[in-house]
């Protein structure tokens, strides 16, 4: 029914589709999911015509989307945005009314029998009847949320795009919604486009799911059993994740394994080895479990360096594009014997920072448990000295740790012990 | 029953409003330094026009400057409900996309350069107060920006025209500059007649598109995007809405220099009273705008007659205490 060949859109330099091409079926639930700021608004935004891309093409049944008449458009398609601000005092009834408009035959033409009909309808499907003569200013978000929804289905269109609006809306609703939408689908065959946060209940109803990258692409698009994987979740949103599937519907659900703000560790002394960036997450999630950190050796000017500082973490400093001097070192070495853990994140290993390791060699001989995170062999540019340093290290005690939650989990248990 | 007790009632104050016009040029044509019982004022309406010192007062001077309040009062509320609903500003007035400062400009500067000619002044502030609005669609690219690069345009285009105009008048021998400022503070008085008739036919065709644009006003309030998506063509309807404003606007200026106020508040008296949709509020404005410049123009003409106090005063004294009262009563709730 909507096919988009080879889409291209950039706002101003910011590129966010190159070559984008999928079709969305007559009669379906296809639900967007994806990270924060992928474009999934701009995504329907596109769809409906309202931005314009640079190149590609997206077809409504043959016809290219931009010589469909604006009214004509507004029959096809309501679009429920993700919240708006309304200013002014209509009454719920008259903003329901306005869903009518592109019904409309002339410019001063009244409400007929069958705008009445569909006002009073898409009033008691969205649960709002007794607000009918209330003021929108003076209702509460979610009120307001169905209330733009009745509007919506005040236009009677085939489709519906909806921009996240289950947002506002408490688990009554919610359900009462989603509900909604499955019958408009089934009885009425309603396409229908949902960008929702909500990965259960977009598995739950969704005929398809498309799962958009942080970079825009098509990460994949099928069924909910084909898309929601632990894989794909894992890759697209970074968090570890178990898909089971749901006692009741059958359909997947998604449990997220750890949650990251159960982790405390108060007081813990932990250094970190990092460099280019390979630190910064650790960073900021030690930070926010209170550790005590510090870090080093760093050059000045490195990210992982402009996020310690920002941090107030205190770092052994070298100046900006240097190999380490001895004094640099030494001042690390000072750092990591008051230090309970040491932690070793740097990814890259060269002549610069190779001494590094060795400083570790020290640690662990004065008995300080060292993690290593997610090292590898193809990232040794020593001839394979660092990575035999770090055999080494491992050979003595040194855990090789696969990524940042799972050390906060080791962490954790190290203050237990 | 209390429903329809109260839909009576809503009846009653729009029959009232309906006449209040009328109501509101009887006490105009009975203030003023000659004071007129209302038995000789009906009187000396039935004689119809004439050569009496009285007639002459009531048909020639009086009607003339209660129609012409009249006309200034409805043109400004219009356009201010236009303003507010397409900007979505609820501090939005006539005057707010530089239109006062173009008109003001145009005005001074024919004062300026020695015309006293009725015909020549009103006609100056109009051409200005046009070429600034279109100095703002074209800065602001109109089409296509957003209400709020279009708001800030037409305060810039307002500051150069008002630095423009204080040049002028510092320029300007003393005689003119009093004259200018007199314009510029709003006066019912300095209109040819004769203009008064092609003013209420301006004002007249102005409302009767406007109202035609009623509902998309309505969709206009519930910002662009929403009105596009509701099948609106929005850089079209708010180009045709902002001309019909403008032109309202640059009318009124033109005939009483900057009447302050009437557009800024009472489209916002209307809206807290009868709800923010635009066909009631567009004609309720107008109506309830004249009436009330009328009112404000015969207290100012009389409180301290024979001399006349600056109408724009008397508006604010009379309206802000209103609104602020309405504003009260009904929670904030603009």
């Amino acid at each position: 029914m909507i096919q988009i060949n080879n889409l291209c859109f950039s706002f101003a330099t910011t590129e966010i589709f190159s070559d984008l091409n999928f079709s969305i079926n007559q009669g379906e639930i296809l639900s967007i999911i994806g990270p924060n700021g992928c474009g999934k608004s701009t995504l329907l935004r596109l769809l409906r015509g309202s931005l314009k891309p640079q190149t590609g093409e997206i077809l409504w049944e043959e016809t290219p989307v931009e010589k469909i008449p604006a009214r004509e458009m507004a029959r096809k398609v309501a679009v429920v945005p993700q919240s708006s601000a309304i200013p002014f005092p209509y009454k719920v009834r008259e903003l329901v009314a306005m869903g009518r408009y592109p019904h409309r035959k002339n410019l001063l033409s009244f409400q007929d029998k069958a705008d009445l009909h569909a006002i009073e309808q898409a009033l008691v499907m969205a649960d709002i009847l007794p607000l009918a003569e209330r003021p929108v200013t003076q209702l509460s978000g979610g009120e307001q949320q169905r209330v733009v929804l009745a509007r919506a289905l005040a236009q009677n269109s085939s489709v519906l795009f909806l921009d996240e609006a289950t947002s506002h809306l408490d688990i009554d609703h919610r359900l009462e919604l989603t509900e909604l939408l499955v019958r408009l689908n089934r009885e009425q065959q309603t396409t229908i486009v949902q960008i929702s946060h909500d990965l259960d209940l977009a598995a739950a109803i969704s005929q398809r799911i498309l799962l958009l990258t942080e970079h825009g692409k098509i990460a994949e698009i099928g069924s909910p059993e084909k898309v929601m994987t632990a894989i794909n979740l894992q890759r697209i949103f970074r968090v570890d994740v178990k898909v089971d599937s749901n006692p009741i519907t059958g359909t997947p659900q998604i449990v997220p394994l750890i949650n990251c703000s159960t982790h405390q560790l108060n007081g813990l002394k932990v250094h970190l080895i990092c460099g280019g960036g390979s630190g910064k997450t650790l960073l900021r999630r030690l930070h926010l479990a209170q550790a005590k950190i510090t870090a080093g050796p760093l050059n000045q000017g490195d990210s992982d360096e402009a996020v310690a500082a920002i941090l107030n973490i205190p770092v052994a400093q070298e100046i900006p594009f240097s190999p380490f001097s001895e004094n640099t070192l030494a001042a690390t070495e000072k750092l990591i014997k008051k230090t309970d853990v040491l932690v070793i994140t740097t990814q890259w290993w060269g002549a610069g920072n190779l001494p590094c390791l060795e400083l570790a060699d020290k640690a662990i001989q004065q008995g300080i448990p060292i993690y290593l995170l997610a090292q590898q062999q193809e990232q040794d540019y020593t001839n394979g000295k660092a990575w035999e340093k770090i055999q080494l290290l491992q050979q003595q005690g040194a855990k090789a740790i696969r990524n940042e939650e799972h050390l906060l989990e080791e962490l954790a248990q190290q203050l237990n012990i | 029953m209390n429903k329809s007790k109260k839909a009576n009632k809503r009846w009653l104050w729009q029959l009232l409003l309906l006449l209040s016009p009328l109501l509101a040029i009887l006490i105009s044509l009975s203030a003023g330094s000659l004071e007129l019982s209302w038995s000789r004022l009906f009187a000396i309406l039935l004689q119809g026009p004439g050569t009496d010192v009285e007639q002459v007062i009531i048909w020639q001077i009086r009607l003339p400057r209660a129609l012409l309040a009249g006309l200034v009062g409805a043109a400004l509320s219009l356009s201010g409900v236009t303003f507010q609903a397409v900007l979505r500003n609820p501090l939005a007035d006539p005057y707010l996309l530089g239109v006062s400062g173009g008109a003001a400009l145009g005005a001074v500067t024919a004062l300026t350069c020695g015309i006293q000619s009725p015909i020549v002044i009103p006609l100056a502030a109009f051409v200005g107060a046009l070429a600034a609005l279109l100095l703002v669609y074209l800065v602001a690219q109109a089409h296509t920006c957003s209400s709020h690069t279009l708001i800030l345009s037409g305060v810039m285009v307002g500051s150069l025209a008002a630095a423009l105009l204080l040049f002028l008048l510092w320029r300007a021998p003393a005689d003119a500059t009093r004259q200018a400022i007199f314009w510029l503070a709003g006066n019912l008085s300095l209109a040819d007649p004769d203009w008064l008739s092609w003013g209420w036919l301006w004002v007249a065709i102005g409302f009767l598109l406007l109202w035609s644009q009623s509902l998309n006003l309505d969709l206009l309030t519930q910002g662009e995007e929403t009105a596009a998506d509701l099948g609106l063509h929005v850089g079209r309807t708010r180009l045709i809405l902002f001309t019909l404003a403008g032109a309202l606007t640059a009318c009124a200026v033109a005939l009483a220099g900057l009447v302050g106020f009437v557009g800024l508040v009472i489209p916002h008296i209307c809206r807290l009273l009868w709800g923010p949709g635009h066909r009631l509020l567009l004609p309720f404005s107008a109506l309830l705008g004249s009436s009330f410049l009328i009112v404000a123009d015969a207290i100012a003409r009389s409180l301290y007659a024979p001399a006349e106090i600056p109408v724009g005063v008397v508006t604010a004294i009379l309206g802000a205490p209103f609104f602020l009262y309405l504003l009260r009563r009904k929670g904030g709730g603009l």
